[in-house]
């Protein structure tokens, strides 16, 4: 769909993905690595466990839909090439800290007057500017600064985060957005702009609207191992079972308490729980719990009975029941058991792609199904440097100007 | 003057509801698109029952959560089980450019509201159904939220202490994962229409989208077979790393270094220059290694002292730490204040409501977030006189025969 569209991909491991999606929806996007390679291509995991410039899972994982080409950007000769690109792109997506990329003379301001119409996406930290926009970053730190660590854990131990990288992930599937917006802008008064994303306020989404709660002065939401705290109410979401897990929202009001009211009819259809919990209002059980007319000791007696019904049962069985009955209950599952789902295998998502030393590896599919132009993954991660010939051949440099520009340390 | 909106000519026909959908139009609706909300009257939006409420209130306009999500868009109410009302949703096809929807499967379709009659319609229509699992397979019918589809994907046992049972991610978690999705997928559909006159159905299963935020683990248990048990905050790329208490209630300081020279700068801010020398501690393996040992010495410094005065201290010295952020914290937060993340936003019945900032910045032309969230039916009128031209007497049948609901 984005078939007309030029990515030049300068972006470190903080905006792969912003890349890859575009280069997902049909975008030709070209990876800009440094001279002797993207320094992600560090980053374990690796394949076989063995380091190496095509091992790495993190680079993997987020540079597929990319052509590769290096260049040297602390060289003048590797900026006019670069220059020499952007004459021809839509997009530039950048990742570094504010002001390096004007350091180097290729900052928005100056890539600009080559490219008015350039979308120019800037992914860092805390945003271009402002008091924190040099502070030193990590996962970990930018899920503190969002608001979302601190809802993540037991409530008896520190916050901790989710042991996979997710922080630039988030940001720059935002960013993706961001400059396709900005592209449609484009069309039609011919200009680019800046696209300035921040990983703070991007990935501040997932807090589901509690940083509002001190403007509005609502009880403070507190992490709970399992589920959540407001005020002095638990809303558990993890269940124990027979042989494991499962997540089962139990929540009330006029939306959700249809769903309780459900369930705890079948519990007691199976003679499990009392008639006095099967007759209690669901829809207003919320406010009486908020408003203290409901203790929470009865509230904890009431869980118990669910916890109980729950205890008796395997998660197939469960999950069974969800299915027949429509209830909010699903099975916990390992990356090993995902793998396995049938819903995935039937929906044809799992993709596989030729590694270059011959292996053939497992890739999550498409994030849409589209009915005209499906997402296709057209080409593996590129080796350092594998589309050189091909890109700088399409700037008119032939092969001997490749040859002296890779002597000198250029590319 | 200020440059026209970048969406200023993007009509959006939305039957989103709850958050995954939701979050896309409001993107869209921040930059200029118009967005007709439709929402049922005797089936309330699960949104607008979820906090944080103003004051504590559980109101049907006080959840912040529905503010948050729903900002800038125009309210309609239409009961589709009439067919007055569902004649209104399909002046409105014909008017919309995109229409949206996150129903369980087969909703749409008992409508006559599928992508292949609203093509019929409307030929270029872009249409996008966004629900958990995907339109099609064994599971397409299990409906839910979020959390039901992080737990299915395998998120829950990446959030968690090793000598209890997994802690899970908070809430709904693949509902803030597939917005991003949607919309860089809507937004290519426009593109492409533009260019081809071709419309498009979009499938959007959230747990698809959500997924490739684990690719890193999928592609190396799939190639290496390694598992990912709970791990709390150890990282393949940081030691030390980890969250450590502060001085207060619930404070905690988070503190990651990664180069060496992060490492050194921590042990001179810490005032400790021996532990820079301790054997135990001297290359990044070690210190992964050693890490229990490690995080006590960090936490003993960290404990009685304000988790903003070691942010400043650690950041000062180029060590990658912030305080853990709470609600009260992102309101005072000077990054997020100079960016304008909170900003008040106008409201049919309250005197106004507070909402989060565009994610982004737009050099040129950015979102003026000015519009809240509508109130139940609050656009009623406007939509059926401005935009569908309905006459006076027609819309006082139409709600006169219950079309637009209770």
């Amino acid at each position: 769909m984005l078939s007309r569209c030029r990515v030049l991909d300068l972006s470190t491991e903080r905006g792969f993905l912003c890349g890859q999606m575009l280069g997902d929806l049909g975008a030709d996007v070209i990876k800009v690595e440094p001279v002797g390679g993207d320094p992600a291509r560090n980053l374990p995991p690796y394949l076989k466990d063995q380091p190496g410039p095509d091992h790495s899972i993190y680079w993997l994982a987020y540079n597929r839909n990319k052509r590769g080409i290096t260049l040297n950007l602390e060289t003048d000769e590797g900026r006019d090439i670069l220059r020499r690109l952007v004459a021809n792109s839509d997009f530039l997506i950048e990742s570094e800290n504010p002001g390096a990329m004007a350091a180097r003379g290729l900052g928005y301001e100056s890539v600009r007057r080559i490219n008015p119409a350039l979308v120019y996406v800037s992914i860092t930290p805390f945003g271009q500017d402002g008091p924190k926009a040099s502070y030193a970053d990590s996962d970990l730190i930018m899920m503190a600064a969002s608001g979302v660590l601190v809802l993540y854990g037991d409530e008896d131990r520190g916050p901790i985060r989710m042991s996979v990288p997710q922080a630039y992930p988030l940001t720059a599937a935002d960013a993706a957005g961001a400059a396709l917006i900005a592209y449609w802008e484009r069309l039609k008064s011919g200009l680019g702009q800046q696209v300035d994303v921040a990983a703070q306020e991007s990935i501040s989404l997932a807090g589901q609207s509690t940083s509002l709660t001190a403007l509005v002065h609502a009880d403070e939401t507190r992490r709970m191992a399992g589920g959540v705290k407001m005020g002095s109410i638990r809303v558990p979401l993890v269940w124990k079972c027979k042989d494991g897990l499962v997540s089962c929202v139990f929540l009330f009001g006029t939306a959700l308490g249809v769903f309780t009211r459900k369930l705890v009819d079948y519990i007691f259809a199976q003679g499990a729980c009392s008639e006095e919990l099967k007759d209690t209002d669901w829809i207003s059980y919320g406010a009486k719990l908020l408003s203290g007319e409901e203790s929470t000791s009865a509230y904890e007696q009431k869980l118990g009975v669910v916890a109980a019904f729950f205890a008796a049962r395997t998660k197939a069985q469960l999950f069974e029941i969800a299915r027949e009955n429509g209830f909010l209950i699903a099975p916990i599952s390992t990356i090993e058991e995902l793998l396995q789902n049938a819903q995935f295998k039937d929906r044809d998502y799992w993709r596989k792609v030729e590694h270059p030393d011959g292996i053939t590896l497992t890739y999550p599919g498409p994030f849409a199904k589209l009915s005209g132009h499906p997402i296709a993954f057209r080409r593996r991660p590129p080796q350092i440097g594998e589309h050189n010939r091909e890109i700088f051949g399409e700037l008119g440099i032939d092969g001997d100007g490749i040859a002296a520009l890779a002597r000198k340390g250029v590319i | 003057m200020a440059s026209a909106l970048p969406l200023s000519d993007i009509k959006v026909l939305d039957f989103f509801w709850v958050l995954a959908g939701p979050g896309v139009t409001r993107s869209l609706a921040d930059y200029g698109a118009t967005v007709i909300r439709v929402e049922a009257t005797n089936r309330t939006d699960p949104v607008r029952t979820v906090g944080p409420f103003l004051n504590n209130k559980v109101e049907r306009e006080t959840s912040a959560l529905w503010w948050n999500n729903n900002a800038g868009k125009y309210g309609v109410t239409i009961d589709m089980s009439k067919p007055e009302g569902k004649a209104v949703a399909l002046d409105l096809v014909r008017w919309a450019d995109i229409v949206t929807e996150s129903f369980s499967p087969k909703a749409m379709k008992a409508w006559g509201m599928d992508y292949e009659s609203l093509r019929k319609i409307k030929p270029d229509i872009i249409m996008i159904s966004s629900c958990l699992m995907g339109q099609t397979g064994p599971l397409a019918r299990f409906a839910g939220f979020g959390n039901l589809a992080a737990a299915l994907c395998g998120f829950y046992n990446l959030v968690g202490w090793p000598d209890r049972q997994p802690s899970g991610p908070f809430s709904a978690y693949t509902d803030y994962i597939a917005p991003r999705f949607g919309l860089a997928t809507v937004l290519a559909a426009l593109i492409h229409r533009k260019q081809t006159g071709e419309g498009q159905y979009i499938d959007q299963a959230q747990a698809e989208s959500a997924l490739q935020m684990l690719t890193i683990p999928i592609v190396d248990s799939a190639a290496n077979g390694r598992e990912y048990p709970p791990v709390a905050n150890r990282d393949l790329y940081h030691a030390p790393h980890g969250v450590y208490p502060a001085a207060g209630d619930d404070r905690w300081i988070a503190i990651a270094c990664r180069t060496e020279a992060q490492w050194q700068a921590l042990t001179k801010a810490m005032g400790q220059s021996a532990l820079a020398q301790d054997s135990n501690f001297a290359t990044f393996a070690d210190r992964q290694k050693n890490q229990p040992a490690l995080d006590e010495k960090i936490a003993a410094w960290t404990r009685s002292t304000d988790p903003l005065t070691l942010q400043h201290k650690l950041q000062d010295a180029g060590v990658p730490a912030h305080v853990v952020a709470n609600t009260f914290d992102m309101t005072e937060d000077p990054q997020l204040k100079h960016r304008s993340h909170f900003v008040q936003a106008s409201h049919g019945s309250l005197e106004k409501t507070w909402i989060e900032n565009s994610r982004y910045r737009l050099s040129r032309t950015p979102a003026p977030i000015e519009r809240g969230a509508p109130t139940l039916g609050e656009h009623n009128q406007h939509v059926l006189e401005h935009i569908l031209g309905y006459s006076e007497e027609r819309i006082v049948e139409l709600v006169s025969s219950g079309a637009l609901g209770e």
